[in-house]
């Protein structure tokens, strides 16, 4: 049976970063995912690396996190076709300019570089935009990432750095043992000093397995592709509300999303489009690009993200129970992945960490008894 | 717009026609969904333009129109389905813009798409599938080219061939990947419908008084764009010229819609590849879906026609309007004739079934993935990078990522990782998603006022 | 290249890249191009030419626009006036 200083349940960005800061810091390591790494919510999401709509108090992270994805070819070792370009978000009518300013300026003191411009000054930067624009915030920071190509550059670098993958392999047990864990998974049994729960939505089902209770709500968020068309638009597009992201890639495809919601059920990782919310998704996004209305509809999909009941993460140790680390939750937490990843990881080798975590305690509704180190 | 029925059929081939005309005349309320303007489906698709002589296929389908006119069904045609919620909502696309169709049951008669193995050409213009050649000559009174080599597997190269020389074009070649012993195995099965045989031996005739070159067990090497025209590198070493090939290797099911639904499915290389798992009527495992027609698995349209009429009349009793007895009655009825349809078919089909050799014999620059030109190299080297499952391998080299939504690299897509992963029933199938085929945006959104986009409310800052 | 056609009955003015050109109605727009001798409608993703394939709405290798819009021309029956854009190939 093979033993582990270090095993991550989880292979998203998250739960990758993570491992892989443990295996390049020394530490015998293994990442258990159940679908295949980066796959669900870290492969399937929007990629999106902005900063207008990310959670004002996460903007120190995200920043940090925006550095990360931007140098991946120096420190993960492999390109993953980062597009740096600047953000703009958008107000179409007085209410959502209302929203704008006071959304801008919060983030703004958090450290985003958001700048509130006049419609015209936002339709030089990007003259796709239609012309009932009211008012725009402007970013230089902000970008996006192919997150269906992600998980190939984090497997490579996962192997490079000597960390054991284990994929199509959800866990089913956990088991406490005199020092370390046992893990289950149907197919496998590894046990290990360490246990890091990096699995998104699954996290509850993953910490009940510990007998610990803390309800992690699963957002489905759907997105929509349309088909290669000319440069239409160079930056990333969003909304005041947050209801909008739009942005092209360097194929000339053009992506919308937004959180718009779906259908669909955690356990049997069954998910539905709501066809309302398609159509009305796709509206907002040809109203704020009317040129999007030349284009097709390629494809739609959809993707788990995890929220906790206040919509902040949960990152470190869990209470009362040596040993065992959490990360997830983090809200629109993709630009800011990487940099959680590290500071978990850095926390776990016993470095101090550079930003403060996310304690847990916060968010337990229940801890059953006799289950501490 | 929302219509309401109790028996929606998409698809108005020979299957959704018959089931839709068997049904409605059990009394069922029932509606017909066809992305074409008029009934007829592939096989008797109806004319873009009509000329003097009239084939069989015509009349058959001017025929079915007239029945399927005149049925009491109700017919939306020239929508595109872009999504089935289940239960079953139905939204499509028309010329007036975004349409929904709520039905209690639901029957798919959606036929198949034709498989064409990639070779290394296979992308340049005037290179078509041998179902379009069938539709260029029979519907559109077209011919592909002046000179066409005509190349792949099965019943079409000759049906292909002798409409060409029919319309006054010449054909370069026959080359049919079977060995002739094929046909000889086939033979006996092919002889339950002697008016088919005797029709396909006359094609062959006429291809062999015209002179033309037929080559059993001979295939497309590579195709080669040159001035005005193809210069085509047969497997046997052989050169041909031409402005034209028509190529295709049988027929593979339309599943897109039962893999949205979540039905189950199976993989059946004999029926075309993965079809739906049904029961002997057209039942799937999700409640009130059924299937019928090629779709189903290749048999042909004579089998088609009666595996829908017999879907038709399951709904119906399921729907009660037709007792157990008179279902029955006529269920039995019908079996022999369904046998006989099907043994024929099958027969066809399984000689355009693909052999594993197809997809290995081809380099590693031989695009797989038309929509997106992806390699076969890239694929084997996302597959050696740790790619393994068909999902993973698509967002790994965009395979199957472009408009046709991987309709014509699946297969071949498939047949590599399988290769690896150790068959077909490991490699399983793309998710389905919609649309299930591209919309425009345009049709979609329409002329929507802002205040009018149900915006949900905004995010936590 | 010489148009391969059969004689044409009820033809209709329409517009191909900017130029006239007369086509039988109710033709799909498709087999009006191929007709007219044009096989090459579209460029792929790394510029290499492509034209109708499959002639059933699957491949999506016709695509051109019809009147301002992306459309399958094998889809799209010929009508009078209608403008079609191919897609330039380097």
């Amino acid at each position: 049976m093979s033993r582990f200083d270090a095993v991550v349940v989880g292979g998203g960005i998250m739960g990758c970063t993570t491992a892989l800061w443990l295996a390049r810091g020394g530490m015998c390591t293994a990442l258990i995912e159940r679908d295949a790494v980066a796959r669900s919510a870290s492969g399937v999401n929007a990629g999106t690396l902005t900063l207008h709509m990310t959670r004002a108090a996460l903007i120190p992270y995200a920043l940090k996190g925006w550095q990360l994805w931007a140098t991946a070819r120096d420190w993960l070792g492999h390109d993953v076709g980062v597009v740096a370009a600047p953000g703009l978000c958008l107000a179409f009518t007085k209410a959502e300019a209302a929203l704008l300013e006071e959304r801008s300026a919060v983030r703004r003191e958090q450290g985003a570089p958001i700048k509130i411009i006049a419609p015209d000054r936002a339709r030089k930067i990007e003259p796709g935009l239609s012309g009932a624009l009211k008012l725009a915030a402007h970013s230089p920071i902000d970008g996006h990432v192919p997150a269906y190509l992600t998980g190939l550059a984090y497997k490579k670098a996962l192997v490079e750095a000597g960390c054991t993958i284990l994929e199509q392999q959800p866990v089913t047990a956990l088991d406490r043992l005199s020092a370390g864990f046992r893990i289950h998974t149907g197919e496998t049994i590894v046990d290990t000093k360490r246990l890091v729960l990096a699995g998104g939505v699954w996290l509850e089902p993953l910490l009940a397995l510990l007998n610990v209770l803390l309800p992690v709500k699963t957002l489905i968020n759907q997105l929509v592709v349309l088909e290669r068309l000319p440069p239409v638009i160079q930056s990333v597009v969003t909304i005041a509300s947050g209801l909008l992201s739009l942005k092209q890639f360097t194929n000339g495809t053009v992506l919308i999303g937004g959180g718009w919601q779906g259908k669909g059920d955690r356990e049997s990782g069954e998910t539905a489009i709501i066809p309302e919310n398609l159509i009305g998704n796709v509206q907002l996004a040809a109203h704020a690009v009317p040129a999007l209305k030349r284009g097709r509809i390629l494809r739609s999909w959809l993707g788990f993200e995890a929220e906790t009941a206040d919509a902040m993460p949960i990152i470190g140790s869990v209470p009362g129970m040596a040993d065992i680390f959490v990360i997830g939750s983090v809200h629109s937490g993709y630009t800011s992945a990487p940099y959680m990843g590290r500071l978990l990881a850095d926390h776990i080798l016993g470095l101090d960490p550079a930003m403060p975590l996310f304690p847990m305690e916060r968010l337990l509704t229940g801890h059953a008894e006799g289950v501490v180190a | 717009m929302t219509r309401r029925a109790e028996l929606a059929v998409i698809g108005a081939g020979p299957a959704g026609a018959y089931a839709a005309m068997a049904a409605t005349a059990a009394g069922v309320d029932c509606i017909v969904i066809d992305e074409a303007k008029a009934a007829g489906g592939q096989v008797y698709r109806a004319p873009a333009v009509r000329r003097s002589k009239t084939k069989p296929e015509v009349v058959e389908g001017d025929r079915l129109r007239s029945a399927l006119q005149t049925s009491g069904a109700s017919l939306a045609f020239g929508r595109r389905v872009w999504l089935v919620e289940p239960g079953f909502i139905i939204h499509a696309i028309g010329r007036d813009g975004p349409e929904t169709i709520e039905a209690d049951r639901l029957i798919l008669a959606t036929g198949t798409t034709e498989r064409v193995i990639p070779f290394p050409g296979w992308t340049t213009p005037g290179v078509i599938g041998l179902a379009a050649a069938t539709i260029l000559l029979k519907a559109e009174a077209t011919l592909p080219g002046k000179r066409t080599l005509v190349a792949g597997r099965g019943p079409l190269l000759a049906a292909v061939a002798a409409g060409i020389l029919e319309h006054g074009g010449e054909v370069a070649a026959v080359l049919d990947h079977s060995p002739r012993m094929h046909w000889l195995i086939a033979l006996p099965k092919l002889a339950s419908r002697l008016d088919l045989l005797r029709r396909g031996l006359g094609w062959w005739a006429t291809l062999k008084r015209a002179g033309v070159p037929i080559r059993h067990g001979d295939g497309i090497a590579e195709v080669t764009g040159v001035d005005d025209g193809l210069l085509i590198k047969t497997r046997s070493g052989r050169a041909v010229t031409c402005d034209a090939v028509a190529v295709g290797h049988g027929l593979t099911p339309s599943t897109e819609i039962t893999r949205l639904l979540g039905a189950r499915h199976r993989y059946a290389a004999e029926l075309g590849g993965w079809v739906p798992a049904l029961d002997a009527f057209g039942r799937t495992s999700v409640d009130g879906l059924m299937v019928c027609g090629d779709g189903a698995g290749v048999r042909g349209a004579a089998a088609a026609a009666l595996a829908g009429e017999l879907a038709g009349l399951a709904a119906a009793r399921e729907l009660g309007h037709l007792d157990q007895a008179r279902f029955d009655a006529r269920a039995s009825s019908m079996e022999t004739a369904l046998a006989r349809a099907s043994r024929f078919g099958g027969a066809m089909a399984a000689m355009t079934a693909p052999c594993a050799d197809d997809i290995k014999a081809f380099g590693a620059e031989t695009i797989i993935c038309r929509c997106e030109d992806v390699t076969r190299g890239q694929i084997d080297a996302a597959i050696d990078a740790g790619a393994s499952t068909i999902d993973q391998l698509k967002a790994w080299t965009r395979a199957g990522m472009g408009p046709c939504q991987g309709r014509l690299c699946g297969e071949a897509v498939a047949a590599i990782l399988a290769d690896h992963a150790g068959g077909r029933e490991q490699v399983g199938l793309w998710t389905g998603r919609a649309p299930i085929r591209p919309v425009p945006v345009a049709d979609l959104v329409g002329d929507v006022a802002y205040e009018d986009i149900a915006i949900p409310k905004a995010a936590p800052l | 290249m010489e148009s391969s056609t059969l004689p044409a009955q009820q033809t209709t003015r329409i517009e191909v890249d900017g130029r006239p050109l007369d086509a039988e109605l109710g033709l799909s727009v498709a087999a009006a191009l191929l007709r007219a001798g044009m096989r090459t409608l579209r460029q792929s993703p790394s510029g290499l030419p492509r034209g109708a394939f499959c002639m059933m709405g699957v491949c999506q290798e016709c695509l051109v626009e019809i009147d301002g819009i992306k459309r399958q021309a094998c889809l799209v029956a010929v009508e009078p006036g209608m403008r079609i854009m191919t897609e330039p190939v380097p």
